[in-house]
């Protein structure tokens, strides 16, 4: 029977992978490291895992998947690259933009220098926590300015506490495109942006392969070193654009998510 | 030949960055200052014909990236810069190079109380993303852990503590207090082989590509060897004691470098 051992956090242990877990347990022996509760002493640690899988962004996450990489033979999904990049929301658009993955202009500013584009969101630069996305709108004279809470209560409120906002050029579409990657497979659905329906499964609907988003999926997936991911893309103009991108997906909301993501793993784990 | 224009990435535009400007522009270079006040990470950055990376935290490191990802030149590398600074990198790297650490452990207070053993204190808690002495603070007892979060703590090293400077091929060693910064008054001593040893081993691993910097380096007292607790990309040379006149080095070897990296940049 093989060993997987899952990096976790409590939120996502507790609201997460019950389903995931539960199959896993029929079919492998599981280990729990849940960030909370773990002692992380490089130096004292021996691991018998066939796989690690790290279901959490956080700072001992991180190190601890730096730690599987650097000193063992394991496999880990994702790997600290692809986590990494993914929690740093410029630096992944700079890595994406340079592979050719059409993203919104952006542009990261001391607070008070405004962006050169009209309408703009002003998105989180590191996207390590777990709470969701509270858009702030704010129409004057025709133009649109939002911003995500947790932006702003990164400059202002809470830590980390810099100076600086990320602006996204603001993408106008009717839907907006979750892509799921996982391997060599991508899932496709569509939904109201969360501006317009902030219940986001309720208009959630599986669709055709676009061969244009499976494209950039794998080319995001390549440039991060991501095995597991969702992508958000939005569409104007005939034209799509990558706007998020994430190394934690819920996987729960693919028809047999959690179970297509555990055999996944057992195929990746070490022979 | 039209003058360049350097643009330098730091938080300050006196002290040693300050200098370094007066060292450029002496030298027919025209030199900017980006701080933390007029830096705009966007393509007008790219007028700029090289930059030097000063600072790094977080967002110089940022620019550094991004210019790096347009084709601009920039020195120090941000990547050596950002392993650095960032202490969960610097301690596997310094496993890699091949040179001692000391050990490293991370979880919340609740769990070091519950798990670490009375007998392995004092440990020093450190920032992840941090150099020098900057919230850095000895932990004697479990008492003194009360911060909310992840903490990085590392195993405290009893011993001499040394502030190593390196400039291309000077060393420069000094005995400094436990955990000060670098801008205390120092000892200057003559730099022990086995230091020696240890500062050729960091530099050569970089293969030319560190042309200057220090690192905060423990003898322990009951085995003699030597732990590294800190390294730093560009310190502010504070407590230079040496031979050579340190800005004007800087600024030769950061040209040197440039033209070097041009050159390689236009054969392709």
């Amino acid at each position: 029977m093989k060993k997987i051992g899952i990096i976790i956090d409590k939120y996502h242990l507790k609201y997460k992978v019950s389903d995931f877990l539960k199959y896993l347990r029929s079919k492998a022996e599981i280990v729990l490291y849940v960030e909370e509760s773990f002692l992380l002493n490089p130096s004292k640690l021996n691991f018998d895992e066939d796989i690690f899988f790290a279901k959490a962004k956080g700072d001992l996450v991180l190190t601890f998947i730096k730690l599987v990489e650097e000193e063992t033979s394991i496999p880990i999904i994702n790997s600290y690259k692809g986590t990494w990049l993914a929690i740093n929301r410029f630096l992944n658009s700079l890595y994406l933009k340079k592979a050719g993955i059409p993203i919104p202009d952006y542009t990261l500013n001391p607070k008070g220098i405004i962006p050169q584009f009209r309408d703009y969101i002003i998105k989180n630069i590191i996207d390590q926590k777990n709470y969701k996305f509270k858009p702030i709108v704010h129409k004057e004279n025709g133009q649109l300015k939002v911003a995500d809470e947790r932006a702003l209560n990164e400059v202002d409120k809470t830590d980390p506490r810099y100076n600086y906002l990320y602006y996204q050029k603001f993408i106008k579409s009717k839907w907006e495109y979750k892509i799921y990657g996982i391997g060599e497979d991508v899932y496709f659905y569509k939904q109201l942006p969360i501006l317009i329906n902030p219940n986001k499964i309720e208009s959630r609907k599986k669709i055709d392969v676009i061969p244009e988003l499976e494209e950039y999926c794998y080319k995001a997936m390549e440039v991060m070193d991501l095995k597991l991911t969702s992508l958000d893309f939005l569409k104007s103009k005939e034209q799509f654009f990558l706007t998020d991108i994430n190394c934690t997906p819920n996987f729960n909301y693919i028809k047999n998510g959690p179970q297509i993501v555990a055999n996944y793993l057992l195929e990746q784990a070490k022979k | 030949m039209p003058k360049m224009n350097i643009g330098i990435l730091s938080k300050r535009k006196t002290m040693l960055a300050g200098r370094l400007k007066n060292c450029l522009e002496n030298k027919g270079f025209s030199v900017s200052f980006y701080t933390l006040e007029n830096l705009v990470i966007n393509e007008t950055l790219l007028e700029q014909d090289f930059f030097i990376l000063k600072s790094k935290s977080l967002f110089f490191l940022y620019a550094g990236y991004f210019l790096e990802a347009n084709k601009k030149i920039v020195i120090p590398n941000p990547q050596i810069s950002f392993i650095q600074k960032n202490r969960i990198h610097s301690h596997f790297l310094m496993k890699k190079v091949g040179l001692l650490t000391p050990d490293i452990y991370l979880g919340t207070a609740e769990t070091f109380k519950r798990q670490l053993d009375l007998k392995d204190f004092p440990f020093i808690l450190k920032p992840i993303m941090g150099s020098g002495s900057k919230g850095v603070k000895v932990i004697k007892s479990f008492n003194d852990l009360k911060k909310k979060g992840i903490l990085y703590l590392e195993k405290f090293i009893k011993g001499v503590h040394y502030n190593i400077y390196f400039i291309d091929n000077n060393i420069c060693t000094l005995v400094k207090p436990p955990l000060a910064n670098e801008h205390v008054d120092m000892k200057k001593i003559e730099t022990p082989d086995d230091i020696k040893d240890l500062i050729n081993k960091w530099i050569n691993f970089f293969n030319g590509d560190l042309l200057f910097g220090h690192l905060d380096i423990v003898r322990e007292e009951s085995s003699n060897r030597l732990y590294v607790v800190d390294p730093g990309s560009f310190p502010e040379f504070t407590n230079w004691k040496c031979d050579i006149e340190p800005i004007e080095t800087i600024c030769n070897l950061i040209i040197d470098k440039y033209r070097k990296l041009r050159k390689n940049h236009n054969k392709y």
